[in-house]
């Protein structure tokens, strides 16, 4: 019987001395992994435009109904994004959002990406939704090139089809 | 015709020959995609989608017997030896279609492939992705990947205006000509076409201004892909977002089913909804783009009262009590009759039921009207309540055999869908006779155009009467059984010949006769009359009247008289009440009352939607000179401003209620968001000032002779005795009004809001394979298509008296050589176009002039003419136009135009001269 608590004490000194699997929270932060869902983020393109272009698809494909999208369009002279339209509006409920990534599957230019910032904690309700600027990078933090698909607005027309008479 | 008997992918159908097979096949409930087609217009076989395999039985041609096989079946041969294109191609006797064969398939997914190689796919921004046929195509029927490369695609500027309504997306258009067929057939409007050829060939608007039609919005309905968007839509929300509610257009008395699309209480679109009695599938611009108004940030918010000069914002109690009180002084002081009330004939049928209760029952006076009392305003002679059209009439159904005179109306301006209607009669071979003093939209059609002189368009329905007499197209046994007073009648026009009537009215004497006769020998006869035949006076509309009588058209379905009265709901007014004659004890007329007001006879006046300040110096003086004025609005109009308690109301969009039509058909619009600002509805602002007004001690009296004299549900009469509880007016809903009306008010008994909430067959709706056809823009109709309601002359047992007379020849006036006549304009820029997109349609005033009479008089097109008439004069600029006949003066009836100064009746004689400005000296 005393063998058997010298060998569980044992134990406890063993690991007394290995580095601690447990971090001190809030001053230390575990990385996440890769593909972890946390609070989203807007994204741009590199030249600094936004990449959301207001088609409303994450908020149709949203199962918690959590995204607002109001439309607008945009002015050819000072464009938000490439092409005709924008989001004027963009609003996430963070407290009906489910994390489900069903948003980021449904956006046609990868504009609304869950990043890995997990910390979502809010004095009132109203807080927790975020809007476009909370959502946005910041436009030095943009990525990709504009795909052709979206460059219609600055694209020259084709010319006139040839006619053979 | 006869049916036939088809095999459509082994169902067996019969349909009516001449069916297409596309048709057909929906018949049948099977889905045959298309792009081009569409129900409502001429198939043309442009789009190839509707690729089908068509096999029919082989015919022997020695013997033209069908050929038998060895099996004992018709031998059957492949149409062609190809695919055939359903749309453009009819059934016939034992054809079989064949829709899911791997040759088919083959041809749709290249065929969408096809469509898609010049399609940019940009859906994610599309505003008619969600409700895009071409999208919802290519998922069903078309190639999961294309053979052409993104780079390879023709590209285009993005959108171009076409027009400032309509925005055309170059790229994504398929061509399949919806547009341009809905232009040229549909509306009349033949303002868009193609241009170019290939890879470049595109839609273009021919007009100018581009896209100038009152249609041009539908045109975006039935485009089949988003290459038509409108700019009142363009990017405001996703179509699923959508909430579509069922609402009636309030801006004319055709009473268009829309809906108004709302997104958390926005209004985001207006959209038709399907209606075949009313509208078919289609709506005006007016109606589209007109609805801006509810959310202009300058409505009304709260009661206002004024305190010195200013009006200074109150709580609705302080306002309710201020009026109560002061109405009671008035009523102590100068008796019941000192009180007026003007409701507009634009407000719901429960607003102005509880309007005219509230002033027969509680304030005790008769002084009610629906008219601004203008002096060019034509007195209201009606018809639809006494002959009306009979019930279950259906235009969208009439062709051949039908017969339309069009009197003294401009359709276009008054009451726009009634054009769609008229031209669809037309083109279905019925018979139109447009008889008006100056051209009209409805000239273009295949129309018989009679141009009477202005004023004297009562010559020409007295001419017709005359013919009918002669020719013996007198309908025999529907007068003897029916008409009283034909041998008067025919003793009256004894001395007049139907030469000598032309002459008076200025018309060739055949198309009098033609006419005359089409209308009497059709099976169907419709007249229609409008403002200018209001201005022309009683002695038209009775004579249009008889000519219904002896005619025969009367007391049927698609037979009788449509009056088009200015305002959405004039018929409503007339028929709850709202007017001067409807009770026991006749009132004041509105012009009756501005005199009775400036001379103090009237002290206090209650006026509910109407702005009869406006542009009328006179009314505006009246209402100055008033003890107390009560204005309800939604706007700080110019009658609103000279109110002592403004009280605001909730728009269309606010509130529920309902609306009847020119046709008489109730119909009813739901309530699409919270009442903006917290107004209340109109007949809850009446309920309140009769709530304070019995809290005071004013006793109600018992419900007099309206309607047929059955007492009000609502209020307890003990049977036998007199005694009559006082009316609780405690309505908690429009429902409870709603419900008194059709208890109360002659011919309303079946308009309760459950019956009109059913929807009627045959209807479109939504039907097993709808979504192929409507598939996008969605008709859908919920609410229910209304109830028309019976006029007097559907009674089989109504009698009714001839009364057309020959009236008076006026006698020439040399100081005063023309006629000026107010022409109703739909685009009129009053209160209902605020914020909207059609503002820069609007007319700004302007007097329109034969170019003859204007070269005689030396005016220059847009140079300034001055109008005199013995009341007074005015100053317009001018416009030529040769198509007016010449001694008329036209002046567009919009706002700002100076017209009641000049104007002393309907019809006014002036003269005019270039203006020469005073000031400057110089012309």
């Amino acid at each position: 019987m005393i063998g058997a608590i010298f060998k569980g004490l044992g134990t406890t000194l063993r690991y007394l001395f290995r580095k601690p699997v447990t971090v001190e929270y809030p001053e230390v932060k575990r990385p996440v992994r890769e593909r972890f869902r946390g609070r989203h983020q807007l994204k741009r393109f590199a030249n600094g435009m936004e990449r959301c272009i207001g088609c409303s698809l994450c908020a149709a494909a949203c199962p918690a109904d959590a995204i607002l999208v109001v439309p607008a369009e945009n002015d050819p002279a000072a464009p938000h994004s490439p092409g005709e339209r924008y989001a004027a509006r963009y609003e996430i409920n963070m407290l009906r959002c489910i994390f489900c990534g069903y948003c980021e599957d449904a956006c046609p230019t990868n504009a609304i990406v869950l990043e890995h910032q997990y910390e979502l904690s809010f004095y009132d309700r109203r807080s927790s939704i975020l809007t476009k600027e909370d959502l946005l990078v910041p436009p030095d933090k943009g990525h990709g090139e504009i795909p052709p698909i979206l460059q219609q607005l600055n694209r020259r027309p084709s010319p006139p089809a040839q006619i053979d008479l | 015709m006869p049916d036939v008997t088809l095999v459509i992918d082994g169902q067996t159908v019969t349909v009516p020959a001449g069916t297409n097979i596309v048709d057909a096949a929906r018949i049948a409930g099977v889905a045959i995609p298309v792009f081009c087609y569409h129900p409502k217009l001429k198939p043309v076989g442009m789009c190839r989608m509707c690729l089908v395999e068509v096999w029919t039985p082989k015919i022997d041609p020695a013997t033209r017997q069908t050929v038998t096989g060895e099996d004992g079946r018709p031998v059957m041969t492949l149409m062609m030896g190809k695919l055939q294109p359903g749309c453009v191609t009819p059934v016939s006797e034992g054809m079989e279609v064949r829709t899911t064969t791997d040759r088919v398939r083959f041809a749709q997914k290249g065929q969408l492939e096809f469509l898609l190689t010049s399609h940019p796919l940009d859906c994610p921004v599309c505003d008619k992705g969600g409700e895009c046929p071409l999208q919802n195509l290519t998922m069903q029927f078309g190639p999961s990947t294309s053979r052409f490369d993104y780079a390879d695609k023709i590209h285009f500027e993005k959108p171009i205006p076409l027009g400032d309504l309509i925005y055309l997306d170059r790229e994504r258009c398929i061509l399949c000509s919806r547009c341009v067929r809905f232009q040229d057939d549909i509306a009349g409007d033949p303002v868009l076409g193609f241009d170019n050829r290939g890879r470049a060939w595109e839609i273009i608007s021919k007009s100018d201004p581009p896209f100038d039609s009152k249609f041009s919005g539908n045109t975006t309905d039935i485009c089949p892909v988003g290459a038509l968007t409108t700019a009142d839509f363009r990017f405001k929300a996703r179509v699923w977002e959508l909430r579509p509610t069922p609402s009636i257009c309030p801006h004319c008395p055709v009473g268009c089913n829309i809906s108004l699309d709302m997104r958390y209480d926005r209004l985001m679109r207006v959209m038709p909804r399907e209606n075949d009695y009313v509208n078919e599938i289609w709506i005006c611009d007016k109606g589209r783009f007109g609805m801006r108004f509810i959310e202009s940030p300058e409505r009304l918010r709260q009661p206002l009262i004024r305190k010195g000069d200013a009006l200074t914002p109150a709580t609705w109690d302080e306002a309710i009590t201020l009026i109560a009180e002061k109405l009671i002084a008035i009523r102590t002081h100068a008796g019941a009759a000192a009180i007026g009330g003007l409701a507009s004939p634009d407000l719901p049928n429960e607003d102005l039921y509880l309007f005219q209760k509230l002033f027969r029952q509680v304030l005790k006076s008769p002084n009610l009207d629906f008219q601004t009392g203008a002096p060019g305003e034509p007195e209201i002679v009606d018809l639809g309540a006494t002959l009306g059209v009979g019930k279950g009439t259906n235009l969208s159904g009439l062709g051949a055999g039908t017969a339309v005179l069009v009197v003294g109306a401009d359709p276009e301006e008054e009451a726009p869908l009634y054009v769609l209607r008229l031209r669809g009669i037309a083109a279905r071979g019925g018979d139109l006779t447009v008889i008006n003093p100056y051209p009209t939209k409805l000239d273009r059609t295949p129309a018989r155009v009679i141009r009477p002189r202005a004023g004297a368009e009562a010559f020409v329905a007295l001419a017709l009467l005359k013919t009918l007499i002669e020719e013996e197209l007198i309908a025999a046994d529907f007068v003897t059984r029916r008409v009283q007073g034909f041998d008067e009648l025919k003793a009256r026009l004894r001395d007049h010949s139907v030469t000598s009537l032309c002459d008076a009215a200025g018309v060739a004497e055949d198309a009098v006769r033609a006419a005359a006769r089409a209308f009497a020998k059709a099976d169907n006869g419709i007249v229609i009359y409008g403002r200018v035949a209001l201005a022309s006076g009683a002695d038209l509309i009775d004579a249009l009247a008889d000519l219904t009588l002896l005619t025969g058209h009367v007391g049927r379905p698609n037979n009788g008289v449509i009056p088009l009265i200015p305002g959405a709901n004039a018929r409503g007014a007339l028929d709850m009440g709202v007017h001067p004659g409807a009770g026991k004890k006749r009132g004041l007329k509105t012009r009756e009352m501005w005199a009775a007001a400036r001379e103090g006879r009237l002290r206090g006046m209650i006026i509910a939607g109407m702005d009869p300040a406006r542009d009328n110096p006179a009314a505006a003086e009246a209402l100055d000179a008033l003890e107390f004025l009560v204005v309800q609005d939604i706007f700080l109009t110019e009658t609103a401003q000279r109110a002592d308690v403004v009280l605001p109301t909730a728009s269309i969009a606010g509130r529920e209620g309902t609306l009847t039509n020119a046709e008489r058909r109730v119909q009813r619009f739901r309530q699409a968001r919270i009442p903006e600002f917290n107004t209340p509805a109109g007949w809850d602002v009446a309920q309140r000032i009769a709530r304070a007004l019995i809290a005071f001690g004013v006793e109600p009296a018992a419900p007099d002779g309206q309607g047929d004299g059955r007492s009000a549900s609502r209020t307890s009469t003990k049977t036998g005795s007199a005694t009559v509880l006082p009316d609780p007016w405690d309505y908690v809903v429009a429902g409870d009004v709603a419900d008194e009306i059709a208890a109360t008010v002659r011919g309303y008994a079946d308009t309760t809001y459950e019956s009109l909430g059913l929807t009627r067959k045959p209807q479109w709706g939504r039907q097993p394979n709808e979504a192929i056809f409507y598939d996008g823009t969605s008709y859908e109709n919920t609410e229910g298509v209304g109830v028309q309601i019976a006029a007097e002359a559907d009674n089989p047992k109504a009698t009714f008296t001839l009364r057309a007379r020959v009236p008076s020849s006026a006698a020439a006036d040399d100081a005063h050589p023309f006629v000026l006549l107010a022409a109703p304009r739909a685009y009129d820029g009053r209160a209902w176009s605020r914020d909207s997109k059609l503002l820069p349609r609007m007319v700004a005033p302007h007097l329109v002039l034969n170019a003859e009479d204007a070269a005689a008089l030396e005016i220059a097109p847009g140079s300034l003419v001055r109008i005199v008439s013995e009341a007074g004069s005015a100053v317009l600029p001018a416009q030529i136009d040769r198509n007016v006949p010449r001694g008329l003066a036209l002046a567009p009836d919009v706002n700002g135009a100076p017209l009641s100064a000049v104007q002393t009746g309907p019809l006014t004689r002036v003269a005019i001269m270039a203006h020469i400005d005073e000031t400057v000296g110089t012309r």
